[in-house]
């Protein structure tokens, strides 16, 4: 028993980058899914009286989301067998591995961190000019979704696609019934 | 310095007790509106956590089981390679190439009295492929 233990020790150690890469990512996914449905229920004025609970709840779970993806990305660099370099992991078209899906995983990073870290910077942005910037978070997180189901090593795995599947389409029904209904500006404050 | 009701400052014909009472209650409600927010922060943080470790786990048992799709798509790209060497799907090509490099590696450290085979025991992970092709 301890003999088969420390064989799959030893046959997972060279993969744990790899593998904390993998679960931060699936992390991220379902964060960030999560994280879109609680803003698009605060930004549609979808709910009553819980507005500053979600909103807190919106705020730690994009911050939690951030810190998963750079978890995601930097893990990478200590990957035996793909030995990117940062630039591979941080800038856009440089990693030769799977080109079109890194990029987009590297610009939805991006995206995410600059539309959710002007959250900070709102009432220097101007709070309507921030409301119409952070709608394009929902873009990033198409783009972080696209990315995990074009690279992802688990995307042909049922499970991987029904947990996929439960956290994103609540998500992308809330976007298309904020598109469809006027947003609630009168009330949002800087909350939204 | 509470302005409670009990307090000197209470008493004051200029400041009514249920003016005071109005502030006590504001505060006690951003006090417990922070507090709730402290909470709400504190279990987000402690499900991210348990999301990570969960999924890590999963992956962890998975690769270690040899059901990891990448392993498990080696046999298949072993295959693919030793019956025809002309098709090439380029959008798999990459993902086939790295399950092969990988379970090489695994098969590399899980089995290392493999003297016995012909080849791969001594090779490292840059040599990976053709462990996999000498497989099939």
């Amino acid at each position: 028993m301890l003999t088969q233990t420390a064989n799959l020790a030893t046959a997972v150690g060279p993969h744990l980058f790899w593998i904390t890469s993998r679960a931060a990512g699936i992390a991220a996914l379902l964060l960030s899914s999560v994280s879109v449905c609680a803003g698009l229920l605060i930004g549609g004025g979808l709910t009553k009286g819980r507005r500053p609970d979600l909103r807190v709840t919106h705020e730690a779970l994009s911050l939690a989301t951030l810190l998963a993806l750079a978890v995601h990305g930097l893990t990478l660099l200590g990957d035996g067998y793909l030995h990117p370099s940062l630039g591979d992991v941080a800038v856009p078209l440089l990693s030769g591995y799977e080109t079109l899906w890194t990029s987009m995983g590297i610009v939805a990073f991006w995206a995410l961190l600059i539309l959710g870290g002007s959250f900070y910077a709102r009432t220097r942005i101007g709070v309507q000019r921030w409301r119409k910037l952070h709608r394009f978070t929902a873009l990033a997180w198409i783009l972080g979704v696209a990315h995990s189901l074009g690279e992802g090593t688990d995307a042909g795995q049922s499970w991987f696609l029904a947990m996929t599947a439960i956290a994103v389409l609540p998500a992308l029904g809330l976007l298309v019934v904020r598109h469809l209904r006027p947003a609630v500006t009168a009330r949002a404050g800087v909350a939204s | 310095m509470d302005p409670t009701p009990n307090s000197p400052r209470a008493s004051s014909p200029k400041r009514p007790a249920d003016k005071l009472d109005a502030r006590a209650l504001a505060r006690a409600r951003r006090d417990a509106m922070l507090r709730r927010a402290r909470r709400i922060r504190r279990s987000v943080a402690a499900i991210a956590a348990a999301l990570f470790a969960a999924a890590f786990l999963a992956i962890y048992v998975q690769l270690a089981s040899g059901n990891d799709p990448a392993l498990s798509s080696t046999s298949t790209a072993a295959s693919t390679i030793v019956a025809s060497n002309t098709t090439s799907s380029s959008s798999t090509a990459a993902a086939k190439k790295t399950a092969a490099k990988r379970a090489a590696e695994t098969l590399a450290a899980e089995e290392p009295a493999a003297e016995t085979s012909s080849s791969g025991s001594g090779e490292t992970s840059q040599s990976a492929t053709p462990v996999t092709t000498s497989q099939s």
